[in-house]
């Protein structure tokens, strides 16, 4: 791009813009991505946020694989299997190359998993090691993974478990020497389809091909990844010719792009959906009378409140004219298809009369007040679903009063148990139910490690049971019925409403390039492909 | 004038100390930075630990405490994002900042000073006229809406100028400059533009104003009924007459742009500490807010006192009277 951006400047000079549109063209052979966000550092191990996992993979490989359906695929481990309670057994893949030619080995995934506790940043990786007790290396291709206690999701939480050079790597693995060592590339040796070449932070991100790499070459010589936050500047960018393919397009600028004949839009379904949550507690700080007094009992303990609300949402509506089309009607915490998704819940029906005969039967014949909360900076729509999930409610009667606040001051104040009715986002990211369920809907309890995300004080007895069952489970369809009875019983409390799942849309250089989008929205060099 | 030193530098430690507590307890009452970045499959222990590795279980105080002794030691921390110590994540990002709105905010002086003057000494000719009405357009028109249409015209649709980033650099003095190369400077014109007009505005009509007023004093008048000639007039008498605001206003301005060229960072993804302070906020990375703003506190009181020594360079009396 270099060069592009070079000539562009010399056109400039002699004003002939009539060329414009060819710049690019020349350099076929390299990929410029503008991206919204970036890594926080070249250390795979140390942050796992979406977008440090999306940068990483094209270094680096991760033992299980998740897919483009976040399904978990062979990666560098080929095959696994519990062999006994406690202890997953893992065949390596073999043949498989370090950028600096060192082959890869079991020793190499034994000191990653070992690396990660010492290096992780706040966001913390932990999470994808956290029940393994021991490494235990049987030969070079064979490990067995001994855990604490029945493990049923290791291979899930083993899809951002990058694997690092354990000889490239074993000098900067403290906490003061990883970001140097692995920033700087002395240490960036994976063995995934690109090699490290420079990166600032919040800047470019520099890669070159790996041909050794045991997919197969990669299409693009040259991979530049530059993070560009702004929407509108991101767009600009691949309107003026700098890239040739971004993401997170606005749905506002989605609609103006379906006229325009120089670039190609590509629509995929994320993984996020948009749910609303309902305090359960007998106290609740943000739901008043219609004379804005504070209220005796909470109304939201009482189900047919809680269907009441349900019945006040237009789904359909929300999808149209809310997201501009870019998104689907959500029943459930996960999208359809996804281990512990139930295929047997019904789409809940938009009927503002239902609700209101519901409120007035549980004895709320005026409605009440409500402050909803939600984040307006994290997901594209979210402040503006918020918006319309106002209106819906006041219509029914219940007197709504929208916050849709930055995520700086949302997330703090919803850890603390200070909102009564908010809603955000949730993707999982695992592509499997115990991620999602296991967090938001068992009953907070830190002795069985589930419910740490439950901010409603939600608990269902039932739902309690089966999620303690699921985690300890190791037969998978066993495991997957468990999950979705859950979903259903959880679905039908309402204290949790799902609302919309998202769509995603990148935009590239008309006829350019090809990929097919992933749930998780990484966007990943590799496996986007020139169109012709 | 060693009195004059040590009582700006006096207030300079009052000024950063009193900012980096505030910033602290600012932060600390929004709420838990780990609540943002925790992962949400997370379990209770594995976000307690979080807390603990950056310190945030322990009280306020304490917290302050720690950061205050270290940061008398010259360190300031880790971002917690970054996991860089933060002088040297703000040292990275500065060369671009400085680069920027240097070249800006020099050339809008210039630009704006000789304009003014202009429009001040022809106050009825036509092309004064034209540019005071150009420069309340500059004011009045908001900065970010004047990037997208710079993007929109020259990158979008003419296609001669790149839409942001920083572009080709060299190294000089260990240190990457984008002004030294071709393809760099390419990539600052629009936003050095973008940056200028608004201080291109000011400065237009502070040296307007300023040369209006003189225009008619005695000193004017002697200086013509000498028989200077008016070329020399401007030079000699005018312009070191309306310098005093000018260069307050020039200092004022040199400072806040280079800690808060905000909008104009992220529309360009000019990759400076502009972009840098709104990111961390963002994720409340507090070690980089403290840091920042002490900085900015720092360089503004150097700023002004910088500002004081030039006026004493250019207006005797102010001399006169510090050293009397």
């Amino acid at each position: 791009m270099k060069h592009a951006s070079k000539r562009n400047f010399f056109k400039a000079a002699v004003l002939c813009a009539g060329l414009a549109s060819a710049s690019g063209t020349a350099v076929a052979q390299t990929l410029t991505m503008g991206v919204r966000g970036g890594p926080e550092s070249m250390d795979p191990h140390y942050s796992a946020l979406g977008v440090h996992a999306a940068a990483a993979k094209h270094i680096f490989d991760t033992l299980v694989w998740s897919g483009t359906d976040l399904q978990i695929e062979p990666g560098l481990a080929t095959s696994w299997r519990p062999i006994d309670e406690d202890t997953w057994e893992f065949k390596l893949r073999e043949g498989v190359k370090f950028h600096d030619g060192s082959d890869f080995t079991a020793e190499d995934v034994k000191f990653s998993i070992e690396r990660i506790p010492v290096v992780s940043g706040p966001t913390t990786t932990t999470i994808y090691v956290r029940r393994v007790a021991e490494v235990e290396i049987i030969d070079d291709y064979t490990l067995h993974i001994h855990t604490d206690g029945p493990a049923s999701t290791l291979p899930n939480d083993f899809i951002r478990l990058f694997i690092v050079s354990s000889e490239a790597a074993a000098d900067y693995s403290t906490p003061e020497t990883a970001a140097g060592g692995f920033n700087s590339g002395a240490a960036t040796i994976g063995t995934g389809p690109y090699k490290f070449v420079s990166w600032e932070p919040k800047g470019d991100l520099v890669l070159e091909r790996f041909d050794d790499y045991w997919r197969g070459m990669g299409a693009w010589e040259r991979v530049i990844r530059k993070e560009i936050p702004n929407d509108s500047s991101r767009l600009a960018a691949l309107k003026a010719g700098q890239v040739d393919v971004i993401n997170y397009v606005s749905s506002i600028d989605y609609l103006a792009l379906a006229n325009d004949p120089n670039v190609d839009s590509i629509i995929g379904d994320s993984v996020y959906i948009m749910n609303l949550q309902l305090d359960q507690r007998e106290q609740t700080p943000k739901v008043y009378d219609n004379d804005g007094n504070p209220m005796a009992e909470n109304p939201l303990r009482d189900l047919r409140v809680r269907q009441a609300i349900d019945h006040a949402i237009d789904r359909e509506t929300m999808v149209e004219i809310v997201l501009e089309g870019l998104g689907k009607p959500a029943n459930q915490l996960m999208p359809p298809g996804f281990f512990g998704s139930n295929a047997g819940i019904p789409m809940p029906e938009y009927n503002p009369d239902k609700a209101r005969a519901l409120l007035a039967e549980a004895g709320y014949p005026d409605g009440f007040k409500i402050d909803l909360y939600c984040t307006s900076d994290r997901l594209p729509g979210d402040g503006a679903i918020c918006q319309g999930l106002g209106q819906m409610f006041t219509q029914v009667g219940i007197d709504t009063n929208v916050n849709a606040i930055s995520r700086t001051v949302y997330f703090p104040a919803q850890a603390n148990l200070e909102y009564s009715v908010f809603m955000n986002g949730w993707g999982t990211l695992t592509g499997e139910a115990s991620y999602t369920l296991g967090g938001l809907a068992h009953s907070n309890n830190p002795e069985v490690k589930l419910g740490a995300f439950n901010r409603i004080q939600y608990k269902n007895e039932d739902v309690d049971r089966l999620l303690q069952a699921g985690a300890t489970t190791l037969d998978a369809d066993a495991r997957r019925a468990m999950y979705e009875e859950a979903m259903a019983l959880i679905m039908a409390d309402k204290a949790y409403i799902s609302i919309v799942q998202l769509q995603t849309v990148w935009a590239a250089k008309a006829g350019m390039v090809t990929f097919e989008p992933r749930y998780d929205e990484d966007t990943l060099a590799f496996f986007i492909r020139p169109a012709n | 004038m060693l009195g004059f030193v040590i009582q700006r530098f006096l207030q300079a430690v009052v000024v950063m100390a009193a900012m980096s507590v505030i910033v602290f307890v600012g932060v600390y009452a929004i709420g838990n930075p780990v609540d943002i970045v925790i992962p949400p499959d997370a379990t209770q222990d594995i976000r307690e630990d979080a807390i603990r590795r950056l310190g945030l279980d322990r009280p306020l105080w304490e917290q302050y405490w720690i950061f205050a002794t270290n940061a008398l030691q010259g360190d300031f921390g880790r971002s917690f994002v970054y996991n860089i110590p933060v002088l040297e994540l703000i040292g990275s990002r500065l060369p671009a900042t400085l680069e920027l709105v240097l070249i800006s905010v020099v050339s809008a002086t210039v630009l704006g000073v000789t304009l003014g003057i202009y429009a001040g000494y022809r106050p009825d000719s036509r092309i004064s006229k034209t540019i005071m009405a150009l420069s309340v357009l500059g004011f009045s028109v908001p900065s970010f809406w004047v990037g997208l249409i710079l993007i929109l015209t020259f990158a979008v649709s003419l296609g001669w100028l790149p839409a942001g980033g920083r572009g080709e650099t060299v190294e000089l003095l260990g240190i990457r400059w984008s002004f030294l190369t071709l393809d760099g400077l390419a990539h600052i014109a629009l936003p050095a533009v973008n940056l200028a007009l608004f201080k291109l505005a000011m400065m237009i009509r502070l040296a307007r104003a300023g040369t209006r007023e003189i225009m008619l004093t005695d000193t004017i008048k002697f200086a013509r009924a000498a028989g200077l000639s008016e070329a020399t007039i401007l030079r000699r008498h005018l312009l070191k007459m309306i310098s005093i605001p000018i260069v307050t206003v020039f200092g004022l301005e040199l400072g806040s742009t280079l800690a808060f060229a905000v909008v104009t960072e992220t529309i360009f993804s000019w990759p400076g500490v502009g972009k840098l302070i709104i990111d961390s906020i963002s994720v409340l990375d507090r070690p980089v807010m403290v840091a920042y703003l002490i900085l900015t506190a720092a360089l503004f009181v150097t700023i002004n006192f910088t500002v004081d020594l030039v006026f004493a360079l250019i207006d005797p009396r102010i001399r006169a009277r510090r050293t009397a």
